[in-house]
């Protein structure tokens, strides 16, 4: 087991090093630096002035050696200096982190929620209109892209009620139960979706078991409708959903930009786009590195709860 | 008359002035102290404070409570004029040597920030960095506005509290530019380069937090120079990317204050649907649309060419169908009575574009057959434009208008870091552009994009004639010649094709009924000072 985790973290370390090379190519392709977008706030440029700019920013040095520089920074925890802001590339980054986590983290606890309930009952009940009703329930989650509905809640409040969520970030110090609302909107808007989809992949995995020999023998036996379905069914069927879970975690942390912007919520996500406008390329490259990170542990962990869940998967043999 | 009657006379006379005097007081009223005070911000600050190294509202109206000028255009007033003009930190000023010097006297009793004394030094230290005098003790990153003041000589400070600008030829124009809300007075003791992350003033608030991406947060500085002001404890300027979020937040009254330029006149009449007591105000915005050609090159070297499509544009439908009516016709100047400098509009009527649209496009389909464009051989161009929406809308329309006489353009959107570069280096053939006007002074406007070799001439227009009419206007002293002369310059970058300018955008400045004196001006650069404002609640 040791050896395994020790094997997958190797592979992670790698896989991070071939990212980061990813990053910063695709950051020096795009076309336009800070300095174009320093000189557009002015309305013109100055070749002189450009050129006093990119030394001041160590752009002018040769690509591999802003390379190395960045590698040599991560490695010594030194994440540099924002070219936007003049700050510590950390001190802007630390605050983003915990906010997307925690919609993240309840984004996805609100599509479990919703999501293996609902795919339980959905296959239970197969081929019924409970059946259908949730499914269409479901398609609709996966049709709406979760920006749109959070604009149309955001919307809906505003016309209907005269109000919406807080707009700036309420801290839970500062108010719990503010925080809360402020995030639980956005948690359903984008944990909707994500329930669509863990929904329709605990159906057909709940009926794939159903229709093993195991649980016609358990059935045979006398066991409730309930045991079969929660202990043995389910138990089995879980391991496709445990996957998706992983795979939606990874996805929301990079992926909630729109509904980061929508609700004005001061996530990394929304901050990660602003910066990539801005061509502000540690902010940039950090960022990205750190959700390939999230991407590699989560991943990490969907693989341990592998074992845990199906003694029948056993590492290092 | 008897004695009696004339006592009946003074009793009516008398009560009548009572009533007229107190119905008076009760309109007018009593401000109030405290409160606070949440105003919309489109979008994070570019360059933090430091307004010497942008030229975008977006970082001018948020700073704007940090600073004071030497003068400003009144607060409280939507008109902006010489005859407008306030001092700030000058309490008085006057034109010497027949305006080749101008001299302010400083007010005595201005502190920064951070407590240091605010003297002349202040002043030179600001506008030496400005005009990048050879001994200047600061110096910009970026400097978008040296051209405002290249007339400047020398800036002598013969005592603390007194400050010359030595001009190389008169210039009655350079007040005004002083007074925009671009020309404030920086710290000599603080390094200009710290002002992109903070901001050491003398205005009526103090900076409390710039949470990046989030807000700026100011507190009421108790040693402000005027006695009483500010009249609120704080402000807030939220930060939201989303235009619905903002929208949504301003009716729901999260935010106080829109943002200047932000509301459209279909969402302003939507706002006022869903919350009538919302006050709004329709004020100029000194953006004006406009397009750009690039006149090095082929095709739009060819002046016919350019005339051809200064006539194909119909401004009028243009205003109608892109901005739903809430923007003016109008040349090179902000038209009247928004700017002071805008063409009557007898002038106007006849430019190029501004007749009925069949002539007018005739009139161009002529100019192109002159040229060697016929439907046989249209004429095939890149459109180019910014990324944003704003752009993208204008450039679809004129695309549109080009069609109709026989250019055929295609559409090719830039996103905003290679824009300007683009621009400046001549690298297209034909653009959609909007231009905004620091303030409604010629110079301003001619040096900085009419000019030959300024950086901003985007279209590279550069024409003698005009430069000597640019030089001469700005040096006229009398205000009625200068104004006949700013006139027949509008004229003749007009049907030059120069820079065709399209429309003028409005506003619908958009605030709650509580806020109370803040006066939005038809220029979006030069308010929000917020010392006057108060909120009645």
């Amino acid at each position: 087991m040791k050896a395994y985790i020790a094997q997958r973290l190797g592979i992670g370390l790698l896989t991070l090093l071939g990212m980061s090379v990813v990053i910063f190519v695709l950051l020096r392709l795009a076309p336009g630096d800070i300095v174009d977008i320093l000189f557009s706030t002015g309305g013109y440029v100055n070749p002189v002035e450009r050129q006093a700019i990119e030394r001041e920013l160590g752009l002018d040095r040769p690509v591999w050696v802003q390379y190395v520089e960045w590698l040599r920074q991560i490695v010594t925890g030194d994440l540099g200096k924002s070219y936007r802001y003049d700050l510590p590339a950390w001190e802007i980054i630390r605050p983003l982190i915990p906010v997307t986590l925690e919609l993240a983290a309840l984004s996805l606890v609100v599509a479990v929620a919703l999501g293996v309930p609902l795919g339980v009952i959905s296959a239970v009940r197969q081929d019924t209109a409970l059946d259908y009703a949730l499914r269409v329930f479901s398609l609709a989650g996966l049709s709406m892209p979760s920006f749109w509905l959070g604009m149309v809640i955001i919307l809906t409040l505003v016309a209907w009620f005269g109000w919406i969520p807080p707009v700036t970030y309420v801290s839970p110090s500062q108010n719990l139960w503010l925080h809360v609302v402020q995030f639980s909107l956005p948690a359903l808007a984008v944990g909707y979706r994500s329930s669509a989809l863990i929904m329709r992949i605990t159906r057909s995995s709940l009926l794939e078991v159903m229709r093993e020999d195991y649980i016609r023998t358990a059935r045979a036996k006398g066991q409730s409708g309930r045991v079969v379905i929660w202990r043995h069914a389910l138990k089995n069927a879980i391991l496709p959903v445990v996957t998706v879970i992983g795979i939606e975690f990874a996805f929301l942390i990079g992926g909630l930009v729109v509904t980061e912007t929508v609700f004005n919520l001061p996530g990394l996500a929304r901050f990660l786009v602003e910066a990539i406008l801005w061509r502000d390329y540690p902010i940039v490259q950090n960022l990205v590195m750190f959700i390939a990170i999230v991407v590699i542990v989560s991943n990490l962990v969907v693989d341990m709860l592998y074992g845990f869940l199906d003694p029948r998967v056993r590492y290092g043999h | 008359m008897t004695r009696s009657r004339i006592m009946v006379l003074a009793v009516i006379i008398g009560v009548s002035a009572f009533v007229a005097i107190g119905a008076r007081g009760a309109l007018a009223q009593t401000p109030k102290y405290g409160g606070h005070l949440n105003l919309m911000q489109r979008e994070d600050l570019s360059q933090g404070f430091a307004i010497h190294e942008t030229s975008t509202i977006a970082t001018s109206f948020p700073s704007m409570p940090c600073f004071n000028n030497l003068v400003v255009f009144d607060q409280t007033k939507r008109a902006e004029s010489v005859d407008n003009l306030v001092g700030e930190l000058a309490e008085k000023w006057s034109w010497q040597d027949n305006y080749r010097n101008l001299v302010f006297l400083l007010r005595k009793d201005v502190k920064w920030h951070d407590g240091q004394p605010f003297t002349s030094k202040d002043v030179k230290f600001t506008f030496d960095m400005v005009r990048e005098a050879p001994d200047a003790a600061g110096k910009l990153r970026i400097n978008p506005r040296k051209d405002w003041y290249s007339n400047v000589e020398a800036i002598e400070t013969p005592d603390p509290h007194t400050v010359v600008f030595r001009l190389k030829r008169p210039q009655p124009g350079l007040l005004v530019m002083l007074a925009s809300g671009y020309s404030p007075i920086y710290a000599a003791h603080v390094n200009p380069a710290t002002y992109r992350t903070g901001c050491v003033g003398t205005g009526p608030f103090k900076l409390k937090e710039w949470r990046k991406g989030e807000f700026v947060d100011y507190v009421k500085n108790p040693d402000y120079f005027v006695k009483g002001r500010p009249y609120l404890d704080s402000l807030r300027y939220v930060v939201i990317k989303e235009r619905g979020t903002r929208t949504a937040a301003l009716q729901a009254g999260q935010l106080d204050v829109s943002f200047p330029g932000e509301t459209t006149k279909t969402a302003a009449e939507q706002l006022k649907k869903a919350v009538p007591g919302l006050v709004i105000t329709p004020v100029a915005q000194a953006v004006s649309d406009n397009v750009i050609m690039n006149t090095k090159k082929p095709p739009f070297d060819n002046p016919k060419i350019r005339l051809a499509v200064a006539y194909a544009i119909d401004r009028k439908a243009l205003i109608a169908a892109v901005h739903q009516g809430g923007a003016v016709p109008g040349a090179s100047q902000q038209p009247r009575p928004y700017g002071v400098w805008g063409l009557l509009d007898r002038d106007l009527a006849t430019l190029p574009g501004y007749g009925k649209p069949e002539d007018m496009k005739a009139r161009a389909r002529k100019l192109l057959a002159e040229a060697g464009v016929t439907p046989q051989n249209p004429l095939k161009v890149e459109m180019a434009t910014r990324a944003i929406a704003m752009y993208v809308d204008l450039a679809s329309f004129v695309i549109n208008e080009l069609k109709q006489v026989g250019i055929e353009a295609t559409l090719k959107q830039v996103e905003t870091a290679q824009w300007h570069p683009m621009a400046t280096r001549g690298e297209y053939q034909i653009g959609a552009n909007l231009t905004g006007l620091g303030v409604d002074e010629p110079d301003a406007n001619y040096y900085e994009n009419y000019a030959c070799g300024s950086p901003r001439n985007y279209s590279q227009y550069c024409d003698e004639q005009v430069q000597k009419m640019i030089e001469a206007q700005s040096q006229e002293l009398n205000p009625q010649k200068r104004l006949a002369m700013v006139s027949a310059l509008q004229k003749k970058v007009e049907e030059d094709a120069a820079r065709p300018v399209l429309d003028w955008r409005l506003d619908y400045f958009t605030v709650w009924p509580y806020v109370k004196n803040l006066v939005p001006h038809d220029n979006i650069y030069n308010f929000g000072r917020m010392a006057d404002v108060w909120r009645d609640k």
